[in-house]
């Protein structure tokens, strides 16, 4: 809450402001939490007088009810749905990414997180012309990589100039600068962004990997680290509702006691998301991989049906297998470009329709 | 409306400005050090240091400038281009699956088994980020932080030497002769500095130490830590506290290797796993340490060839490279001992791969 000053509101002067700190009363909250006429007679002010202060209060410091049809038309207005320019994880995603909701990748190394990180950027500032901020915790954005992925979408070359342009890239290797960036990008420099990058405006925001700056911090003794990763969690939802953007966070994957692969950062952060996608290489027999196919799986969604990820055992596994090889085969053969098997390492990181019906056999014939 | 809580500051100072009510920024807005000293009961140099870093912070949101510069992805292209040079290594297979060779900037992890080459990619790479910008290298300094004792001075004499050898011949125009004169075996080894590092306390100490080092050092191009596991992996009773510490080891490196523009190449050993009765090697350190590094390489043997493979990274395909130990130190396989049949498991992807090498 906020310190009572004298300016706050008429009435409030500076004598009263004084009285009220010696009865200990520093804070709005202390004013409004005490009784009132305890408070008139131990400051000498007249009862009406503090009661109208305290109204006045309450109100500056309350927030409205809005009617379910205003909100209604308010989210058809202002809400957009981006694609992720992957048509199977758009599916699985019901249609991409929503603005003014936090949505999540959680994967193990090499998963392909990042890949889709720079599809979505990549999408949104080519094909949508809207401007995206992408902030990197990593060190794992290369413009290089960027400047790959728009060579095969476009050839022109400067509509890939443009592209670049658009993506605004911040590069923050601890937790306080970003919270600095998150608060002053909150603060108004979104719309800074907008105006300053040729061009449409902030649609999203990346974050690639919100884990790397907070894992450090968790688990010490002391609880600062939870308290700061819910500030980042918290200024990340404001920024998104606030600024109608769609926030993308990157996570780690820990195992759980069962050796079930699950997202980090643990129990408080899983309700910061509104949506989670659990992303895992297919070919998991060794280290080096020769397959550059990855899942993705729906685990947290308030619009679709998710599916547990601990339900998609061994069973499951080959005849998806089977399926995206077939992907793979029928894309070589088209003969694209050299970077075609990065390309489909994002292109394909997702098939959610069919997982989605795979789990739903798996609960037909009863889970093994 | 920022909360205080999420400042740059100690968690006691923040507890004490809570409690006397000052729970955002703008509470804090047009104080005086001594009134907040007196109000909050805080010492007056930890007053000045808080309204300093919230004049800082408000500054930054209503200035535009702040702590925190973005870039667009076009400047950092052109960064990347003109600042940001690959150091090229002696084998051109690498260099192909790298893209160029190893990028300055990035974090590298080499994770292998026991004698299939590691240490000599290490060294290897400290002769290679010497190379003159005449013949296509760096021509950067470098750092070594060495934890198991495994520097041979005589074999980095044999590498430069060859290195030397190899650059001289190909010296044609008047430049490069030039160029040539100071880059011999004294120069590489003057430029090449040596920590060694017997446990976690010494490399976190001088992990810390590092950036006023590389500030009064700017041509220092590579740091190699051989090896991250090494220390890590002994004495550790608390396994929580041991993924914190390499987590903020991660950190501090790779913001390392973005300010100062220079790659950071950290080994790491095999360790195994047991998954359903199966047995499996992996790299050591646990799973959320393979998210640290952005590249990662794992050198393994197939029958009696070595293999280097790319098993992460955010901008190169996937592939796997073959590769010898020389006397003259890491280079190609011979081109005539490699059939392609060696590689039956990659016939779908071979055309894509070839094709990326032709490329290049």
């Amino acid at each position: 809450m906020v310190v009572l000053r004298a300016e706050m509101c008429p009435g409030l002067d500076e004598d009263l402001v004084k009285d009220l700190r010696a009865a200990d009363i520093k804070t709005v909250e202390d004013l409004v939490s005490s009784d009132t006429e305890e408070v008139a007679q131990r400051c000498s002010v007249s009862y009406k007088a503090l009661f109208a202060i305290r109204r006045v209060l309450l109100a500056q410091h309350t927030a409205f009810p809005v009617s379910g049809a205003d909100l209604y038309e308010e989210l058809l207005s202002s809400t957009a749905i981006l694609s992720s320019g992957s048509p199977s994880l758009d599916k699985l995603l019901d249609s991409g990414f929503y603005t003014g909701e936090i949505t999540e990748l959680s994967g193990g190394p090499g998963s392909g997180k990042s890949q889709v990180c720079f599809g979505v950027a990549v999408h949104i500032s080519l094909h949508l012309k809207q401007s995206v901020i992408f902030i990197d915790t990593t060190g794992g954005l290369t413009a290089k990589r960027l400047l790959q992925m728009l060579q095969t979408e476009t050839s022109n070359r400067e509509e890939q100039m443009e592209a670049l342009q658009r993506i605004h890239v911040f590069q923050l290797f601890d937790v306080f600068s970003l919270l600095d960036c998150l608060y002053s990008l909150r603060a108004g420099r979104l719309q800074q962004a907008s105006v300053g990058g040729g061009g449409g405006s902030v649609k999203a925001v990346i974050v690639d990997s919100v884990s790397a700056v907070i894992s450090p911090l968790l688990g010490a003794k002391h609880n600062e680290g939870m308290s700061l990763m819910i500030q980042v969690a918290g200024v990340l939802k404001t920024m998104a509702k606030d600024f109608n953007v769609a926030a993308v966070v990157t996570n780690h994957v820990t195992r759980g006691d069962g050796g079930e692969v699950q997202p980090g950062l643990g129990a408080s952060w899983s309700h910061i998301p509104r949506t989670r996608v659990l992303m895992e290489k297919l070919d998991r027999t060794s280290v080096v991989s020769h397959s550059s196919l990855r899942s993705a799986t729906l685990i947290k969604s308030s619009r679709q049906v998710t599916h547990s990820p601990a339900r998609h055992g061994a069973q499951s596994g080959s005849c998806q297998r089977s399926e995206h090889k077939a992907r793979l085969q029928t894309s070589v053969g088209s003969e694209r470009p050299a970077e075609c098997r990065l390309q489909h390492k994002h292109l394909d990181s997702a098939e959610p329709k069919r997982f989605r019906q795979v789990s739903l056999l798996c609960s037909t014939c009863g889970e093994r | 409306m920022r909360p205080v809580s999420s400042l740059s500051l100690s968690p006691s100072v923040k507890v004490r400005l809570v409690s006397a009510g000052f729970r955002f920024t703008s509470d804090l807005r047009g104080l005086k050090p001594l009134q907040l000293s007196k109000e909050a009961s805080l010492s007056q140099p930890e007053a000045l240091e808080v309204l300093q870093t919230v004049r800082r912070v408000v500054g930054g949101d209503e200035g535009g400038g702040g702590a925190s510069a973005s870039l667009t992805a076009l400047e950092l292209l052109q960064k990347e281009e003109e600042e940001l040079r690959s150091i090229v290594t002696f084998s051109s297979q690498l260099d192909a699956a790298l893209g160029g060779g190893l990028p300055v900037g990035k974090t590298i992890e080499i994770c292998g088994a026991p004698g299939v080459g590691k240490t000599q990619l290490c060294l290897q790479l400290a002769v290679d980020v010497q190379v003159p910008s005449c013949f296509g290298g760096v021509g950067g300094q470098m750092v070594y932080i060495d934890t198991e004792g495994s520097f041979l001075l005589q074999r980095v004499v044999d590498i430069a030497t060859a290195g030397v050898r190899h650059c001289s011949l190909l010296a044609e125009d008047d430049e490069q002769r030039v160029a040539m004169e100071t880059f011999t075996v004294e120069t590489i080894l003057s430029n090449m500095f040596l920590v060694r590092c017997h446990d976690y306390v010494e490399l976190l100490a001088e992990l810390h130490l590092l950036p006023g080092f590389l500030s009064a050092h700017p041509r220092v191009r590579l740091l190699v830590i051989d090896s991250v596991a090494f220390v890590f992996r002994r004495l550790f009773d608390d396994l929580s506290q041991r993924t914190r510490l390499l987590n903020d080891l991660a950190q501090q490196l790779i913001a390392m290797a973005t300010r100062h523009k220079m790659a950071v190449v950290i080994t790491n050993q095999m360790t195994t796993r047991l998954r359903g009765g199966q047995s499996q090697l992996v790299p050591a350190l646990g799973e959320s340490w393979g998210h640290a590094p952005a590249i990662r390489l794992l050198l393994h043997w197939v029958g009696p060839q070595r293999m280097a493979a790319i098993f992460k990274s955010p901008a190169h395909m996937d592939s796997t490279i073959q590769y010898q130990i020389t006397s003259e130190g890491f280079r190609d396989a011979n081109q005539c001992e490699q059939p392609q049949s060696k590689r039956p498991r990659r016939h779908t992807n071979q055309p894509a791969a070839s094709q990326r090498v032709t490329s290049c």
